[in-house]
C-alpha cells in the first residue's frame, strides 16, 4: 500500500512540476508512460500507425492540461482515461470497418516474434501468426468497453477500482463488463491454450 | 473628434495589452536579489534548463550518447524532487566547490569519485574522519596524518581522500 | 467455498487463472476445484485464455516518436500565442473600426519587434540555452557532492548511486 501511494505521489508529483513549469518532469512522464499506452492502444485499435498517433494526442492533451491539472485521481488513471476515450473515439467513426477488413486479410504488419533462442521454423512462425491472428479478431469481436477493460486487466493489470474509474463506471460494472468479455473469450480462445 | 479620441484611446489600451501580455509572458531571467553569485550560476544553468522548452531539451540530450541522456534525466530528477531544505544545504556544498580554483576543483571531483567506490561502511568511517579532522586546528591535524593509528586505519587511497576532502570541503552542518 | 459458478461471481476464478491469489486462496479454491467439475473445467478454459493473450505482443515503439510529439507541442505552442493575440480583434475587424485595426496592427507589429515574448519562441538561442553537457556537468557535480553527505554517520538519506 505504501509503495502504490508512493507511486501516486511519484508520478502526480511530476506531472504538479510540470504544472509549474517544468519539462524535465514532462519528459520523465513520457518516458515512462509512452510505451503502456502506446501498446494498450494499440491493442485496442490493432493499428500501429494509429495506436502512436492516438498515443502523442494522449501525450499532447496531458501536456495541454498541465494549468488546470489537479491530482484528483492517480495518474495513470487519468492517462488510461484519456487514451480511452480517444480509441474509442477513433474505434466508433468509419475508420474501424477498415481494421475489420485487415483482420480478415493475411499476417500482421510487424515482424514475426522469436519463439525460442533457436531461428523459428516456417511451421512456427506461420501457427505464431495464426495463433495471433484468432486472439487478435477474439478481442476485436468483444464490445468496446469489455474489450477495453480486458486489456487494462490483463496487460495493465489494473484492479477493478482502477478500471472503473477509467471508464467512468462502477466498480460491480467493471466485474459483469470483464466476466462477460471473458466468457466470450473463453468460447472462442480455450481450445487454443491448452497443454 | 469623438471618434479621434475613441481611436487614440483604443490603441492604448492595445498597446498596453501587448506590453503586459509579453511581459506576463516573459520568465524572470533574473535570480532573486540579494543571492550569492555561485548560487546564481547553479541556478542559472538548472533554471534556465528547465525553463527551454521539451523539444528544446530533447534536441539538446540527443546530441549526446542515449545512457548520457537518460543519467542526465535521472539526476535531474532527482535534484528536482529533493525538498528545499535538502536543495539548500546541497547549494551550500556547491558553492564551496565552484569557488575552488580549478586544478582543486579537478582534485576533489577525483577524490569524490573515488570515495564514491569505497564499501558503505567504509564511507561511513571516511565521512567521520573529515568530519572530526576539521574541527582540528592545523597542527592537530597535521600530527594526526603522521600517526601510526591513521595510517594502519586508512588505505593509501582513503589517506589522500580524507586529506584532500578535508582540505577543500567546506564543513557540514 | 460457495461455488463461484453457482454464485454467478467469476472473480475469484479469474483471479487463480491470472494468478493473482495468494497462497493460502489459491489452496483454498483448488480444494473447491477437486470437487467441482464445473469450475474446474472453467478454470482450466480461463487458464487457456491467459496464455492464448500471452501470446499478443507489440510492436516497439518508433525511435522517433518523442521528437514528432515535442514538434506538435512546439507547434501548438506557437500557434496558440497567435490565436490568443489576434482573437479579441476578430469581432472588431468584422464590424467597423477598420481604422483601428490598422492602429492595432501596427502597435502589435512593434510589441513583437520590440519585445518578443519568451513563451513563443521555439528555441532559446546564444547565451539564453544551456548545452546538455553544461548540465551534466552541474549535475554530475553535485550528485557527487549529495553522496559524499549521504555517507555522513546517522544521515538516513538513501544513497542509491545513480
Amino acid at each position: 500500500m505504501g509503495v502504490v501511494a508512493a507511486a501516486l505521489d511519484y508520478d502526480a508529483e511530476l506531472m504538479l512540476r510540470v504544472k509549474d513549469g517544468d519539462g524535465a518532469s514532462f519528459a520523465l512522464l513520457l518516458e515512462k508512460h509512452r510505451a503502456p499506452v502506446i501498446h494498450f492502444v494499440y491493442r485496442l485499435v490493432q493499428e500501429q500507425a494509429v495506436a502512436e498517433e492516438l498515443a502523442q494526442e494522449v501525450f499532447l492533451r496531458v501536456y495541454r492540461s498541465r494549468s488546470s491539472y489537479e491530482p484528483t485521481a492517480k495518474f495513470t488513471t487519468w492517462l488510461f482515461r484519456i487514451a480511452t476515450h480517444l480509441a474509442l473515439n477513433w474505434l466508433r467513426d468509419e475508420k474501424h470497418e477498415r481494421m475489420q477488413e485487415r483482420l480478415d486479410d493475411g499476417p500482421p504488419d510487424f515482424p514475426a516474434r522469436e519463439v525460442s533462442d533457436r531461428r523459428p521454423s516456417v511451421e512456427d512462425q506461420l501457427m505464431y501468426q495464426a495463433r495471433l491472428a484468432e486472439v487478435r479478431r477474439a478481442v476485436a469481436g468483444l464490445p468496446e468497453k469489455q474489450r477495453a477493460a480486458v486489456l487494462m486487466h490483463k496487460y495493465e493489470e489494473m484492479d477493478y477500482v482502477q478500471i472503473a474509474k477509467v471508464l467512468g463506471c462502477s466498480e460491480s460494472a467493471v466485474k459483469s463488463l470483464l466476466f462477460r468479455a471473458y466468457e466470450t473469450l473463453r468460447a472462442r480462445l480455450a481450445h487454443m491454450g491448452r497443454i | 473628434m469623438r471618434s479621434v479620441l475613441l481611436q487614440f484611446g483604443f490603441a492604448a489600451v492595445l498597446a498596453a495589452g501587448a506590453c503586459s501580455l509579453s511581459g506576463a509572458q516573459q520568465p524572470a531571467e533574473q535570480p532573486p536579489a540579494g543571492q550569492p553569485a555561485v548560487e546564481q550560476r547553479l541556478n542559472a544553468v538548472l533554471d534556465r534548463w528547465n525553463k527551454m522548452s521539451p523539444e528544446e531539451r530533447e534536441r539538446e540530450l540527443a546530441k549526446l550518447p542515449p545512457e548520457r541522456a537518460r543519467r542526465i534525466r535521472l539526476l535531474l530528477h532527482r535534484y528536482n524532487l529533493m525538498n528545499p531544505q535538502e536543495q539548500q544545504a546541497l547549494r551550500q556544498r556547491y558553492r564551496t566547490f565552484s569557488e575552488l580554483p580549478q586544478a582543486e576543483k579537478e582534485t576533489v571531483r577525483q577524490r569524490l569519485r573515488e570515495f564514491r567506490q569505497l564499501p558503505r561502511e567504509r564511507q561511513v568511517t571516511v565521512h567521520a574522519e573529515v568530519d572530526e579532522l576539521r574541527r582540528l586546528p592545523d597542527a592537530q591535524r597535521q600530527a594526526r596524518y603522521e600517526s601510526a593509528e591513521f595510517r594502519g586505519r586508512y588505505s593509501p587511497q582513503e589517506r589522500q581522500i580524507i586529506k584532500d576532502l578535508t582540505e577543500y570541503l567546506e564543513p557540514e552542518k | 467455498m460457495n461455488c463461484p459458478m453457482e454464485s454467478h461471481d467469476p472473480e475469484m476464478l479469474v483471479a487463480y487463472a491470472a494468478g493473482q491469489l495468494d497462497q493460502e486462496a489459491v489452496a483454498a479454491f483448488e480444494e473447491h476445484l477437486s470437487g467441482c467439475p464445473e469450475c474446474s473445467a472453467t478454470a482450466a478454459d480461463q487458464m487457456a485464455v491467459w496464455q492464448a493473450l500471452d501470446v499478443w505482443e507489440t510492436p516497439s515503439v518508433s525511435p522517433d516518436f518523442n521528437r514528432r510529439l515535442y514538434h506538435r507541442i512546439e507547434t501548438e505552442m506557437r500557434l496558440s500565442w497567435w490565436e490568443r493575440l489576434t482573437r479579441p480583434f476578430h469581432p472588431l475587424v468584422l464590424r467597423r473600426i477598420l481604422p483601428l485595426t490598422a492602429t492595432a496592427a501596427l502597435l502589435l507589429m512593434a510589441g513583437l519587434i520590440l519585445e518578443r515574448p519568451a513563451a513563443v519562441a521555439p528555441a532559446t538561442k546564444g547565451a539564453e540555452a544551456v548545452r546538455a553537457e553544461q548540465v551534466e556537468r552541474t549535475l554530475e557535480d553535485l550528485e557527487l557532492l549529495r553522496q559524499f553527505s549521504a555517507a555522513r554517520p546517522g544521515n538516513n538519506e538513501h544513497r542509491d548511486a545513480m
